[in-house]
Order: structure tokens, then C-alpha cells, then sequence
């Protein structure tokens, strides 16, 4: 679900990786069998995409942080400059991740969400909520690879050079967004593939796991009969 | 309340039991026996050794979660009851791991199907790991007595239309198919068993061995993560463990020190060899973490002309096992065939796809319906399974590496799962990969399914089954523990859980579990009333 090999393979920086360089000094031929089977089938592909700099993208975290990217969890954000509940506490997708997933549901969720502006905006923006909440749930080390994925796809240079997408995520359209959507999707790299399904998966699972949205799937909801008869419904 | 919860009623009743996150200070403590885990493995043997007067802790990692809970909802279930909030996948991303962690572990969210281990298993571990004590028909034993403690029997209600298009398209091409055992008491055939058992019919470790351990005064502590044994010369002294607050995912700074004079290791296949690795036990052959599997799993959908409502009715009632030893047992790779429930969440996160197609493919969902392949790995020399290692922070991580002989299943597996439902009358096909269109008629699936490339990522894969890494053997060089599940190297130390099984088991594990874990916790017990 996490966009962890595309990342790992992005910033060179993984601990297989790292375990293969300092083994190569005691078993070189089992590193090299086991390099050309993994790392440097995702290097080559990586190469590939026109953009060598490894290391390089390694530090784009750091990078975001210091020109000015949101790097710390939203938080609690006020209604006024937000379209968000103002009482939900945002504990990790950050103000940039917020624009992402803002251009990236209207894409993702196609003609699942309401037309009517209002209705709209309220769908998308508990949906960012939803995500934020199953995030968190996920642990630490998952976190970890969302965060560089969020990073790397917030990140200008990379936005541009990876995502291929011009405009910052605010201005983006949802052609635009669809258009990065199915490059992923369809692109021949399993980093990517691996991305696509980060990201659609767990906007998916928010918006169509939810109660409200049930009927867009045409789920009636458990039986009635059976909510009626237990106890733990009774109680609520 | 018209139901009696057994849950309620013990906490009322006094039993000891310990939310981590209410600690307030540091805590130690001991017991004749620690548990770690308390899943299937870990609530027999707690159930076994406390009934025989032994005193025991038992620590679970997830939280305490029970009928109150269980309100048939996915998206607060797959938040706290699965691992990693359901997000695990292997170390690539490429498998999603679908694995418990609360009270009862993978046995609280179970589809509750309960099968023997294959014969042809237990005869293949016999001659390649030198356990010829685990005979079938030494085994029997174990498995009826289990099937008793679990009330598993094959299920006498008609199967939902998801299961019976699997039956109907199995009679129409002649493959056999067979009723699947369930472990249940007066189900209502809801559908739900994976987000809980909402009506207490379920008979996992939550309602049966868990209550039996605390009924005989053993001790539970949860939301309590076991960070390591602590060696005292060649002895297990302590477990160290950190409690962990009522979100489930943040340390809380607590810490509790668990003395005994014998530790069993029952976290799963993913969390026992963690365990292990992270306490730097002695493994001198690097056994630990290997050779762990997973029965990897692909999956097809289709669009039915009548209404499926998949998300309703047992979830698992029928199974086919004609492709599973038709190449022998060390062949091809053999495979199950079962059918999973569709719920709005679970499919949404297994089928691929974004926009209008995805809107469209979701809307259908009551026409849905799907089979699913399971992969019986680790039984040729080109299935050695994956590997279990430490990530920075010490969190366990699976490497699984799909090789070509699993592709070549998994391709082999779309054929048969697409040519069922298109006998079964399904109007159209699509198999779970990133290249597979909608498909209206066999002949075309079956040229697409030529033609996709079996790639990571592309193919999408799951597993609800994790086994191996503290793999049992007679040879300490290939394996971690005994056919008892006795450490090779620590006296007081044994693995109780999927972790032990040298191969997969070739059909949902959970009987294997119990049936084991009962049979070596009663030897256990046994040794330390001597």
C-alpha cells in the first residue's frame, strides 16, 4: 500500500542498499548475483526515466523542508483558510499534502464525488481527513515511506521531473492529475506502478469505505434486522 | 443486554487483565510461563498450561477488542485490528500482508475456514526435515481434539451465490469442490467474520482458549509490544516489553519486565522471527527469518447477470482443491481455490483503478463476484520463500522475491480463475492486474492472460497466511526449533505459531496452528509440572 520501493529506489538510500555496499567487501559474488537481480534492475529503470541524480533525490526531503514546504502534520486548521472541519487534528499528511490529495481525489475518485460545489469541496475534504486518520494508524515505518513519497510529489524539481506534472498541485487540473495518474499507472517501472497503487489505494479505501458513500457501491449497509437485534448497536 | 459476552462477563468477573496504556509506572513482574502473542498458537498453549496449574502471562502487542467493538464496519476494523493498520506489504510493496493484531490475533478476523494440514504436507516435512513424528496419523489426535475445542465442522447452511458460482463453475468444467469447515456456533451467516465477529459465533482464540487461559488465572497484559529476551547465560531471563497507548500506534514511555522459567514466542510468521532477530539469540546457522512463506495469492473478478451481493453470507463456504497436488506435491506449483468477501473498503483496495472506470467498477459491486488462488510455496527448490529482517527502528519486514516458477502458477491460476467464472455464466471477466481489461467471453481472457507480463506490482498480490521463519527441523543447521517447537540453542525457549512451518501448509492455517500448539503445549506442560 505504501509507495516504499518507489521511494527507496528514488533515494538510493535503503537499507538493502546499503547492507549490499558494505557486503561487497566480504562476498562480492553473492552481492553482485543478488544486485543484478534487485538494485540495479531498479537503478537502470530509474536511469531511464532521464533523471541520474540518486543521491540527489535523496535529500529532497531536506531540501523541501528548507525551501519552505510544509514538513510538520497540519494540525488543527481554521475553517476560514481551510475547507477542512476545524475540529479534526491533522496528525500527518501536511498543508502541501493537503493540496496534493486536493488535486489528486477529483481525478482519483472521478464522477464518485457530488457535482454541487459545496457538496463537493465537504466530500474531498473528510476524504483528506479519513486519509490522515487510516495514515496514522499505519505505524511509524509506513509513515516513513508516505512521507518521502508525499515529499518527492511536493517537491517542485521532482513534482516537475518524476510526476511530470508542471503546474504546483493547486493549480493543477484534474487532467492533468489523470494524466499523471495513468503515466503511473501504466508506466513500465514497478516503482511507479507501486506509487499508483499508494495512492489510489488508500483514497479509495477512505472514500468508498465510508459510510456515506456506501451507496455508491450499492451496499446496503449490514442488515437491519441484524444492527437491530445486537446488542453493541443498542448501547451506541 | 439479550446476548451473554463472555468478554464482559470475565472482566466483570475479575479476570486479570491489563490494558498497557492505562501504566502509569514501570512494572515488573513473573510467572511460571511468558507468552508472547495471543493468536492462535499463543491462546492454546496459554489455555493448556494454565488448566494445568501453571501460572502465565500472556502479552499481545494490539489492544483488547470484543463484541462492544465489532459494529461491521471496515474502515474502523482494518484500522485497528489488522497490522500496520492494514497498510503491511513486503519489503518491495508488491504483497499486501493481511494480518491480525489484537486479542486472538489473525484468529479474530479470520474468514474461519478450518482444515487439517494436508496429509501430503505432513508426509513432505517427514522425509525433508527429518520430523517423522508428525505423521497424519499421528496428527489425528490433535486435529479432532481441536476441531472439538473450536466447533469446526463443514458448513450445513446453503453457500452464498459469491461461493456457489465457484461450485457451479467447478461442476461445469468437472474440477472437484468441496464444503468448507468453519469454526463457528450459531453463525447468522452475516458475512462479517472479517471485521470481527459482530454476534460472538466465531470460535477463535478470543471466545475459546483466551477465556479458558483467564478462567484458570492467567494473566493478560495488551497493548503491551514485546521488544526483547533477555539472555542470562544460556537461559531466557526476562522479556522486555513497552506499553503502547489506546491509539494502538505511540509508545507511551512504560516499560515491563516479564520474568519466567519458560518463554513461548507466539507472534506470527512475521513477528517471531522479529522477536528473535531483535534479542540477537544465538542462531549460528542464520536460520531465523528464513524460508518464510505466505501462499501468495491472486485474485479475478466478475460481473455476474444476477445479484451476488458479495458482502453477504459466510464469506468462505466452498473450496476447490483440483489444482492443489495435481502435480504432485513437489511439482508445478499447486494452488487452492477459494472465494473472498466484497465489502466496499476491500474492494476497493483490491481492485485497481482510478476515475470513471474505477467509479464504474465499484457501482457494480453488487453483481460482483471473485475468486482467489493460493499459492501452496515453499515445496521446490525454486520456492525457498522469503525473508524476515529488521528495519531501522527494529519493526519486522518481509522480503518475499516472487520467483519464475510462482509466476508461471500465478499465470496458470488466472487461467483456471477466469475459465470457472466464465462457465459459471459470468458476463464479464477481469483479473487482477494492472494490464487486464474487462473480457466478455473466455477465448479473449485467455488471450490476454498470454500476453500480461508477470511483473511486481503489476500482478496484483496478497497473502492472509504468513508461515515459516523459525522454521522446525530435526537438523539445528536448516532449522530454528524441534518438532516441539524447542529452540535448538535455549532450553527455555519455544515457538508456538505458523512460524514453524518448514513449507506452507497448502490451505488456511489456522487448525495447523492450534493442532500443533496444543500438542506441544501439553508436552510442555508436562516438563514443567515435572
Amino acid at each position: 500500500m505504501t509507495g516504499s520501493a518507489l521511494t527507496r529506489a528514488l533515494t538510493g538510500l535503503d537499507n538493502r542498499d546499503k547492507q549490499n555496499k558494505s557486503d561487497q567487501y566480504m562476498t562480492p559474488h553473492t552481492t553482485l548475483s543478488e544486485n543484478q537481480r534487485t538494485s540495479t534492475l531498479d537503478r537502470r529503470s530509474f536511469l531511464r526515466t532521464g533523471l541520474g541524480g540518486a543521491l540527489f533525490l535523496g535529500t529532497v526531503s531536506i531540501t523541501a523542508g528548507l525551501s519552505g514546504c510544509a514538513t510538520a502534520p497540519a494540525g488543527r486548521l481554521g475553517a476560514i483558510d481551510t475547507r477542512m472541519d476545524a475540529r479534526y487534528q491533522f496528525r500527518f499528511l501536511t498543508t502541501d499534502d493537503i493540496d496534493l490529495f486536493e488535486a489528486l481525489l477529483p481525478a482519483i475518485l472521478g464522477p464518485a464525488l457530488p457535482e454541487e460545489p459545496n457538496t463537493r469541496r465537504m466530500a474531498i475534504a473528510s476524504t483528506i481527513e479519513r486519509i490522515d486518520a487510516g495514515i496514522h494508524k499505519f505505524g511509524p515505518a509506513n509513515q516513513k515511506e508516505l512521507r518521502r513519497l508525499c515529499d518527492l510529489l511536493n517537491f517542485g524539481l521532482t513534482r516537475v521531473s518524476i510526476a511530470r506534472v508542471w503546474p504546483s498541485w493547486p493549480d493543477a487540473t484534474r487532467e492533468q492529475a489523470d494524466a499523471f495518474l495513468k503515466r503511473w499507472r501504466s508506466s513500465r517501472i514497478g516503482l511507479f506502478n507501486n506509487g499508483y497503487m499508494a495512492l489510489t489505494k488508500i483514497s479509495n479505501v477512505a472514500f468508498y469505505g465510508y459510510q456515506e458513500n456506501w451507496h455508491l457501491s450499492g451496499y446496503p449497509g449490514p442488515p437491519e434486522w441484524a444492527v437491530r437485534a445486537l446488542p453493541q448497536f443498542r448501547n451506541a | 443486554m439479550s446476548l451473554t459476552d463472555r468478554i464482559a462477563q470475565g472482566l466483570e468477573s475479575g479476570w486479570k487483565v491489563t490494558d498497557g496504556a492505562t501504566l502509569t509506572q514501570d512494572l515488573v513482574t513473573e510467572a511460571d510461563v511468558v507468552i508472547v502473542g495471543t493468536g492462535a498458537g499463543g491462546g492454546t498453549t496459554a489455555e493448556i498450561l494454565a488448566r494445568s496449574g501453571l501460572s502465565v502471562i500472556l502479552v499481545e502487542d494490539g489492544r483488547l477488542y470484543y463484541q462492544k467493538d465489532f459494529k461491521m464496519d471496515e474502515l474502523t476494523s482494518y484500522a485497528n485490528l489488522y497490522q500496520e493498520g492494514m497498510s503491511r506489504t513486503t519489503k518491495d510493496g508488491a504483497i499486501s500482508v493481511l494480518q491480525g493484531r489484537c486479542v486472538g490475533g489473525s484468529t479474530t478476523v479470520n474468514w474461519t475456514s478450518s482444515f487439517r494440514t494436508p496429509d501430503a504436507t505432513l508426509n513432505y516435512w517427514s522425509k525433508h526435515f527429518g520430523l517423522e513424528e508428525l505423521t497424519p496419523e499421528a496428527m489425528a489426535p490433535w486435529f479432532s481434539g481441536r476441531e472439538t475445542r473450536h466447533s469446526m465442522s463443514p458448513w450445513e447452511t446453503a453457500p452464498n451465490l459469491n461461493n456457489d458460482i465457484l461450485r457451479q463453475g467447478c461442476e461445469k468444467l468437472g474440477f472437484s469442490w468441496q464444503i468448507i469447515p468453519r469454526n463457528v456456533k450459531g453463525c447468522w451467516n452475516l458475512g462479517y467474520c472479517g471485521v470481527g465477529c459482530p454476534t460472538n459465533a466465531k470460535q477463535g482464540a478470543l471466545l475459546t482458549t483466551i477465556p479458558g487461559a483467564l478462567d484458570h488465572n492467567a494473566r493478560l497484559f495488551h497493548s503491551l509490544r514485546a521488544e526483547r529476551l533477555i539472555m542470562k547465560q544460556d537461559r531466557i531471563d526476562a522479556l522486555q516489553a513497552s506499553a503502547i497507548a489506546s491509539d494502538g500506534v505511540t509508545p507511551t514511555g512504560i516499560n515491563v519486565t516479564l520474568k519466567a522459567r519458560h518463554f513461548v514466542v507466539a507472534a506470527s510468521a512475521i513477528g517471531s522471527p522479529g522477536l528473535l532477530l531483535r534479542s540477537g539469540l544465538p542462531d549460528p546457522y542464520e536460520r531465523v527469518g528464513k524460508r518464510s512463506f505466505i501462499h501468495p495469492v491472486n485474485a479475478s473478478v466478475a460481473q455476474m447477470p444476477k445479484l451476488v451481493d458479495p458482502f453477504y453470507g459466510a464469506p468462505q463456504s466452498i473450496y476447490s482443491d483440483e489444482f492443489n497436488f495435481r502435480n504432485g506435491v513437489d511439482g508445478e506449483v499447486g494452488y487452492k481455490l477459494e472465494v473472498p468477501p466484497l465489502h466496499p473498503a476491500m474492494s476497493a483496495g483490491v481492485v485497481p483503478g482510478h476515475g470513471s472506470a474505477q467509479a464504474e467498477n465499484l457501482a457494480r459491486l453488487p453483481w460482483m463476484q471473485s475468486i482467489i488462488a493460493l499459492l501452496r510455496d515453499g515445496f521446490h527448490q525454486n520456492s525457498p520463500g522469503g525473508t524476515v529482517s529488521l528495519r531501522d527502528d527494529g519493526s519486522p519486514v518481509l522480503d518475499y522475491p516472487v520467483t519464475d516458477y510462482l509466476w508461471e502458477g500465478l499465470r496458470n491460476a488466472f487461467y483456471t480463475m477466469a475459465e470457472i467464472q466464465f462457465a459459471a455464466g459470468a458476463e464479464r471477466v477481469r483479473l487482477m492486474h494492472l494490464d487486464s481489461d474487462w473480457y466478455s467471453n473466455w477465448s479473449d481472457a485467455r488471450a490476454a492472460i498470454d500476453g500480461f507480463s508477470m511483473e511486481p506490482h503489476r500482478v496484483r498480490l496478497f497473502t492472509a497466511h504468513q508461515m515459516g521463519g523459525c522454521g522446525m527441523g530435526r537438523n539445528p543447521e536448516e532449522s530454528v526449533v524441534n518438532g516441539f517447537g524447542e529452540h535448538h540453542h535455549i532450553s527455555n525457549l519455544s515457538v508456538h505459531d505458523a512460524s514453524v512451518f518448514p513449507t506452507s501448509i497448502g490451505a488456511n492455517p489456522q487448525l495447523s496452528v492450534y493442532a500443533l500448539a496444543a500438542r506441544n503445549s501439553t508436552r510442555l506442560a508436562q516438563q514443567l509440572k515435572a
